[in-house]
């Protein structure tokens, strides 16, 4: 892939074309055999895909609370998908992202408080959101650190940091950080102050969409300009493809995997942190369910390309928004959501049924998504 | 590769005439075709579930077979649910039916309390609901009681009391147990200090002593206290061993763990909110009665009242409290203990008889050391682990 500056500027249509083939049919695929499951269910699969696809898109209001959906799975998904390209898998986007929310949330609601001031929104919001980031990143650094330094393998180390972070969440939100509203129920924080929040994209009720999302858009533009036309992303992706010719070549492997997990996490924590400053205006608990493992779904049909997680991302927030509707209309569980997207995922991952189904000859080159055990 | 992008588009244009085809071919819904509820004498009745199932077993189910017997005694023309998926779905969910000209919206659960109110404020001619939701005029709700909002809420100190006044008639040890979830939630308190309330009422009648133990599950976070059933299982457990021979659950499947526990150990249980002879049928042989708050009646009755235009303006509207029947244990229910249940269900539903218990937990004196002590805590608890990381990554690299 390295070639493509000799080649001409069709050779890169080919490319893209080639790179967009199989996720596309492998969500054709998908559609169609969840169509299938709905029929046989007894359901109406084209109502259903009809409810969808107005639920999605189909209003102004649509399209806004489809962007509302997106804006956490860009960034979630850019995270998994910048770890994958420096050869590690992130399976803690769903803890960093915790971390990043309850820091904008603290931030949020009690800075004000501690400076005994009030603060302008131009220093409220970037503090509040840059922290969060902040937390992310140290987060994810340390499985990053362990892996670097002590051979520990990340996606146990992740995937146990997410425990850390999601009972010191829980901790936090049920004690220190507790709205102490008398009639509060819920494990969550007090609102943010109106300072540290993001304004929504139109001054319309209903439409909830917010800057977080063109946020969003340029920092996926930000991610791909870092991987491909900057020395770090080089390092990144070459101690990604290979480790042991990237320190034969001069890279300090081992900082780069740190500071790969580090912006890997700042990414998640950026997710968190936007839904908290941006939407939610507070931290709840269970309000992140899963946005970090759908995170690890949108980066793989993405490509781990930039440009292609934002679509996936709208894609997956298209498909849970528009389930609401589609349930609305015909009653069908929106179950069959995540039934269609692990469908997808498994096309995706699998991408040999896709090229059997429809005789795509395979590539010569495969993308490494990451190594093997104590690679 | 040419023949594979005709492949490929053909594939997708077969799907995009099929979806077009399909519309304008195929009703749009399996039950039959939706009317349109916009018009003002299609009476449409929509139901916004918590995040989860409509047949949970649990709140969600009630509300919806609630709903459903709405439209079997005529009151809805067409009904239809939506399940949340998702916290920050629930305006749009309750949105989705508003703008589509729904007549009565109804949400289910306390977590729906704050965006019901708001969507009332927003649809002033759209009927709200609220199963479950605890609402006075504070500084969150400054506007209530709103003429289109009832809160359906329930006297939970009385089904708490009914079902007290039975264990201790049946206790031969004189010795119950109650295991609930955090006190913190009103109806669960009103749940427990009922239960206290009426063993000590049949006690005053009959002479009797009995102990009545209840312990909430207050040591843990919301987010667990009602989905803890092992901590329920130990607790009755606890309390079987030092003699208890009723035991109440209450509170989720916390609640749940302790029924089945006593049930496991040959115990007279009792189940919470609705007859849990059919939600927990391994507990079925020793489940005594459910202290019962029971949602489908009132529900359809409220509806009822939506549609003949006699919506409740007070802004709540009190939901019946019962026992559930003895089913299974029916034959070891003496007939005097029957009939005093009876009489006491009559006094308390006419007045005659009081609980006397507060609707929330008097405020404790305050003790606002343990706040900062427990963040203080954490601080240096977090503080260490990350130094020791930091520690240990720097020795592991030096001994490299």
């Amino acid at each position: 892939m390295q070639k493509s500056e000799e080649q001409g500027f069709a050779k890169i249509l080919g490319q893209i074309r080639e790179a967009l083939l199989v996720p596309l049919l492998a969500i054709v695929t998908a559609i169609i055999l969840g169509g299938l499951i709905i029929w046989v269910a007894g359901g109406d699969p084209i109502a259903a895909y009809r409810g969808l696809i107005q639920g999605a898109f189909g209003s102004p209001a649509a399209l806004s609370e489809t962007a509302v959906w997106a804006t956490p799975y860009i960034f979630a998904g850019l995270a998994v998908a910048f770890a994958f390209r420096g050869g590690l898998f992130n399976i803690g986007a769903e803890g960093q992202l915790a971390f990043g929310a309850v820091t904008a949330a603290l931030i949020g609601y009690a800075l004000p408080g501690w400076l005994h001031t009030t603060l302008p929104s131009y220093i409220h919001i970037p503090l509040a959101v840059g922290l969060g980031m902040l937390a992310g990143a140290i987060w994810a650094a340390i499985p990053g650190a362990l892996k670097a330094y002590t051979g520990g393998h990340e996606v146990i180390n992740t995937i146990m940091m997410n425990y850390i972070a999601l009972n010191i969440t829980s901790f936090l939100l049920n004690g220190p950080m507790r709205d102490p509203d008398p009639l509060n129920l819920s494990a969550r924080t007090p609102e943010i102050a109106l300072s540290a929040r993001i304004p929504p994209l139109f001054n319309i009720p209903g439409m909830r969409a917010h800057w977080g999302f063109v946020l969003a858009l340029l920092v996926a533009v930000f991610i791909w300009w870092l991987l491909w036309k900057t020395t770090l992303g080089f390092e990144i992706r070459t101690v990604g493809a290979n480790p042991d010719a990237a320190k034969y070549a001069g890279i300090n492997v081992k900082k780069t995997i740190v500071i790969t997990m580090a912006i890997s996490g700042a990414l998640a924590g950026l997710a968190g942190a936007i839904e908290v400053t941006a939407l939610n205006y507070r931290h709840e608990l269970g309000f992140s369910s899963g946005y970090g493992f759908d995170a690890i779904a949108i980066a793989l049909l993405g490509k781990t390309n930039p440009y292609g997680v934002i679509l996936a991302a709208i894609l997956f927030g298209a498909m849970r928004n528009g389930g609401t509707r589609m349930q609305f209309l015909t009653q069908i569980p929106t179950d069959i959501i995540s039934v269609i997207q692990a469908l997808i995922l498994l096309f995706v991952a699998a991408d040999a049924i896709i090229r059997f189904i429809y005789h795509i000859r395979a590539r010569e080159e495969q993308v490494v998504l990451t190594r093997g055990w104590g690679g | 590769m040419k023949k594979l992008y005709t492949l490929m588009a053909s594939v997708l244009l077969a799907s995009m005439l099929m979806i077009a085809l399909g519309g304008a071919v195929m009703p749009v819904s399996a039950q039959g075709t939706a009317p349109d509820c916009t018009q003002a004498t299609v009476f449409c009745v929509g139901d916004v579930t918590d995040v989860g199932h409509v047949d949970d077993k649990s709140f969600n189910q009630s509300t919806w077979e609630g709903v459903q017997n709405a439209k079997k005694d005529g009151f809805a023309d067409w009904i239809q649910y939506i399940e949340t998926s998702d916290s920050k779905d629930y305006a749009k969910n309750i949105s989705t039916f508003a703008d589509a000209g729904y007549k009565v919206i109804v949400t289910t659960g306390f977590n729906l309390t704050d965006p019901t109110y708001a969507a009332a404020k927003q649809y002033p001619k759209v009927m709200f609901i609220g199963v479950d939701q605890f609402l006075s005029k504070d500084a969150t709700h400054p506007d209530w009681p709103l003429p289109n909002l009832v809160a359906l809420v329930y006297n939970e100190d009385q089904s708490g009391f009914l079902v007290g006044a039975l264990a201790a008639q049946m206790s031969k040890s004189h010795n119950i147990g109650g295991v609930f979830g955090t006190d913190a939630v009103p109806p669960v308190w009103r749940y427990g200090e009922g239960y206290r309330a009426g063993a000590a009422y049949e006690d005053a009648k009959n002479g009797t002593k009995t102990t009545v133990t209840n312990v909430y599950h207050n040591d843990v976070g919301f987010d667990k206290t009602f989905l803890d059933p092992p901590w329920g299982a130990t607790t009755a457990q606890s309390m079987i061993d030092k003699g208890a021979d009723v035991i109440f659950g209450g509170g989720g499947s916390t609640g749940n763990g302790a029924v089945d526990k006593a049930a496991a150990d040959k115990v007279l249980a009792i189940g919470v909110d609705s007859d849990q002879y059919y939600t927990l049928p391994e507990a079925d042989a020793y489940l005594l009665t459910s202290a019962m708050k029971p949602i489908p009646g009132p529900l359809d009755a409220l509806i009822g009242l939506a549609k003949s235009g006699k919506f409740p303006t007070s802004g709540l509207y009190t939901g019946t409290s019962g026992y559930a029947p003895y089913h299974d244990v029916a034959s070891q229910v003496p007939a005097n203990v029957d009939s005093e249940m009876q009489a006491t269900l009559k006094g308390l539903t006419d007045g005659s008889i009081k609980t006397n218990v507060p609707p929330v937990k008097p405020a404790a004196p305050a003790t606002p050391a343990t706040g900062g002590g427990l963040s203080t805590t954490a601080i240096i608890i977090i503080v260490v682990i990350v130094l020791l990381v930091v520690a240990a990554i720097f020795y592991f690299r030096r001994k490299k």
